[in-house]
């Protein structure tokens, strides 16, 4: 069951000596990162092989570790929003969100009705940047380069209308304690509108381009399966549970924001096209079903928008009650989850964050032994982690 | 799910408790939940000698394990365990809680091998907080360097002034900018402040 506490010698005995041959052979030692464009940032894997085939996989964290954790405890509660854009950097909008929400909650602020539309429609169009993303990087991890250019392409497109209302491009500080920084504009609504009219079809290219692609298909299907057991043993969220078969989204389960007012359905990997539950193809094919699925909430949400503040009434000073909360929210790599310790002063006692991707990273060295390596960098993929998340 | 929020979802808490305590002897189970000024969410508190006993008990009615974390009061360091049931006919989730009062050495029994998520998670509670593990399968820092001294988010923490040769923090590379900013605002010293701001090109 626990690979990484397997007994190496006996593997040697097992797995090496060849049939019919007196020619002993030893495990080789690789390492993969901590710079390697397949490992997505700092991640160091320690790579035990036999051939081309992963016999243990250890990995490696903290490359990236910025004390996240103790700086927050000296830090005020506005000043902690900038630090929780970086943890997962590609999808700073629902960090904020999280966070934001954690703070609210103990503090019982009111969010105003516009303010909660415009973080929906925005956490969800981060959803899809960040899901855009993925689905570059994963197809240019298998070989496949230009589904990278036609992803970027439109992820560009969300990135200048997140620049247009918040002035930065990667790391915005646009979710404030109490709703949102700015509001949306009507020339921001309509180019929100146009981008979907002209995503959809984007959509079914990808399809044709990278999901019914025969090499793809054969690279990613049977490769990397985590049984839904395991996934919820190893506490796996997001596209990787909902992968190996579990109908389990937070938005439909615990609806927050407005999520129970739109329409949306949640996508599981079902063994589609004939893969297997589980493996590294149905991972990424709930991602490319969850694009389409956040089209819709959007589409909704923008009808939902009625004017009105998009700032609740805070206290200049935030200062919290004694107490603890433990919130979380679906990020678009899995939940994230915020541990709010206070003791009615104006920083935290304690913030721990629950990093969906740490809790990924851990599955790796479970469904690496019995790998080729070339499979190893797509199970990585298909996973899809951030290190700054994982590291903290 | 809203089960474990305070108020809500009291008598579901109640019946757990009732539940672990007679499943379980010397657990002690009991309830935390926030008292009059307070806010947040509930809680229940058990021994921490029979930690590993209590999550056998929820392993079937909880069937992932999402963080532990750690917080250091000084008198004692608690570790909480959030479970979930991640089952979308029927979610629910709970926080437990275990005190352990020896800062020299705080041990409590790994439960990693009922929840896979354990290893890891318990790993960072170690490299963080100091709290060993019985029975971990590999037992080592997870953020920080193998050879890093002290526990980061102890509340007593110093960082350690050499690391490897190295000198940790040197004076020339420390930032100066944010303490004199600092003092400023605290003299009340707004000129002073705006000064030093026009200084920087701010």
């Amino acid at each position: 069951m626990q690979t990484w506490d397997m007994d190496l010698e006996e593997l040697k005995e097992e797995e090496t000596s060849l049939p019919g041959s007196k020619l002993k052979t030893e495990l080789l030692t690789v390492n993969m990162g901590p710079q390697h464009p397949a490992t997505h940032g700092v991640l160091r894997v320690e790579i035990k092989t036999d051939s081309e085939v992963v016999a243990q996989a250890i990995p490696h964290i903290g490359y990236l570790h910025r004390c996240m954790e103790k700086h927050c405890e000296a830090i005020d509660y506005r000043g902690i929003l900038p630090f929780v854009d970086r943890l997962d950097y590609l999808a700073s909008m629902s960090q904020e969100l999280t966070y934001s929400m954690a703070v609210e909650k103990m503090l019982g602020t009111e969010v105003p009705r516009r303010a909660t539309v415009i973080r929906m429609i925005i956490s969800e169009m981060q959803r899809i940047a960040s899901h855009l993303m993925a689905f570059g990087t994963y197809a240019l991890d298998l070989g496949a380069f230009s589904p990278f250019l036609y992803a970027f392409d439109e992820r560009e497109k969300i990135l200048t209308l997140f620049e247009d209302i918040s002035g930065a491009r990667l790391l915005y500080n646009y979710f404030w304690i109490g709703g949102v920084w700015n509001d949306l504009t009507d020339k921001n609504v309509e180019y929100i509108k146009e981008f979907l009219d002209n995503f959809e079809p984007e959509l079914v290219k990808y399809d044709r381009l990278v999901s019914q692609n025969r090499i793809f298909q054969e690279r990613t299907m049977g490769v990397g399966t985590l049984s839904l057991a395991d996934a919820h043993s190893f506490g796996a969220t997001g596209p990787v549970l909902r992968g190996s078969g579990s109908a389990w989204d937070l938005r439909k389960v615990d609806p927050y924001l407005f999520y129970n007012e739109v329409e949306f359905d949640v996508p599981v990997g079902e063994g589609q096209r004939g893969s297997e539950i589980g493996d590294c193809y149905n991972r990424y094919y709930v991602r490319m079903l969850e694009m389409v699925e956040s089209v819709k909430i959007i589409r909704q949400s923008l009808k939902l928008l009625e004017p009105g503040p998009t700032l609740g009434k805070v206290s200049k000073v935030i200062k919290i009650p004694k107490g603890e909360t433990y919130t979380r929210t679906e990020c678009p790599r899995g939940e994230l989850g915020i541990h709010l310790v206070s003791h009615g002063e104006k920083t935290p006692y304690r913030l721990k964050v629950k990093s969906p991707c740490f809790t990924h990273t851990s599955i790796l060295p479970h469904i690496a032994p019995g790998q080729m390596i070339a499979d190893f960098v797509a199970s990585i993929g298909s996973i899809d982690i951030v290190l700054g998340e994982v590291d903290r | 799910m809203k089960e474990y929020c305070m108020r809500s979802g009291l008598e579901m808490y109640n019946d757990l408790i009732s539940s672990i305590n007679s499943a379980v002897t010397n657990a002690n189970a009991s309830l935390i939940s926030p008292g009059e000024e307070e806010v947040g969410d509930s809680s229940v508190l058990v021994n921490p000698e029979s930690i590993f006993e209590v999550m056998s008990f929820l392993k079937p009615l909880y069937n992932g394990l999402q963080v532990i974390s750690g917080v250091d009061y000084t008198e004692y360091i608690e570790v909480c365990y959030f479970l979930a049931h991640f089952d979308p006919e029927n979610p629910k989730d709970v926080m437990i809680k275990t005190r352990l009062k020896d800062r020299q050495d705080p041990r409590l029994n790994s439960i990693s091998s009922l929840y896979l998520a354990a290893n890891w998670q318990e790993r960072e509670c170690y490299d963080m907080l100091g709290v060993s593990f019985n029975n971990h399968p590999d037992h080592r820092r997870i953020l920080c360097p193998d050879d890093w001294e002290g526990f980061p988010l102890r509340r007593d923490y110093k960082v350690q002034e050499v690391y490897r040769g190295m000198k940790v923090n040197p004076e020339n590379k420390m930032n100066r900018d944010d303490q004199l900013f600092e003092d400023n605002k605290q003299k009340g010293n707004e000129a002073d402040l705006i000064a030093w701001a026009l200084s920087k090109g701010l």
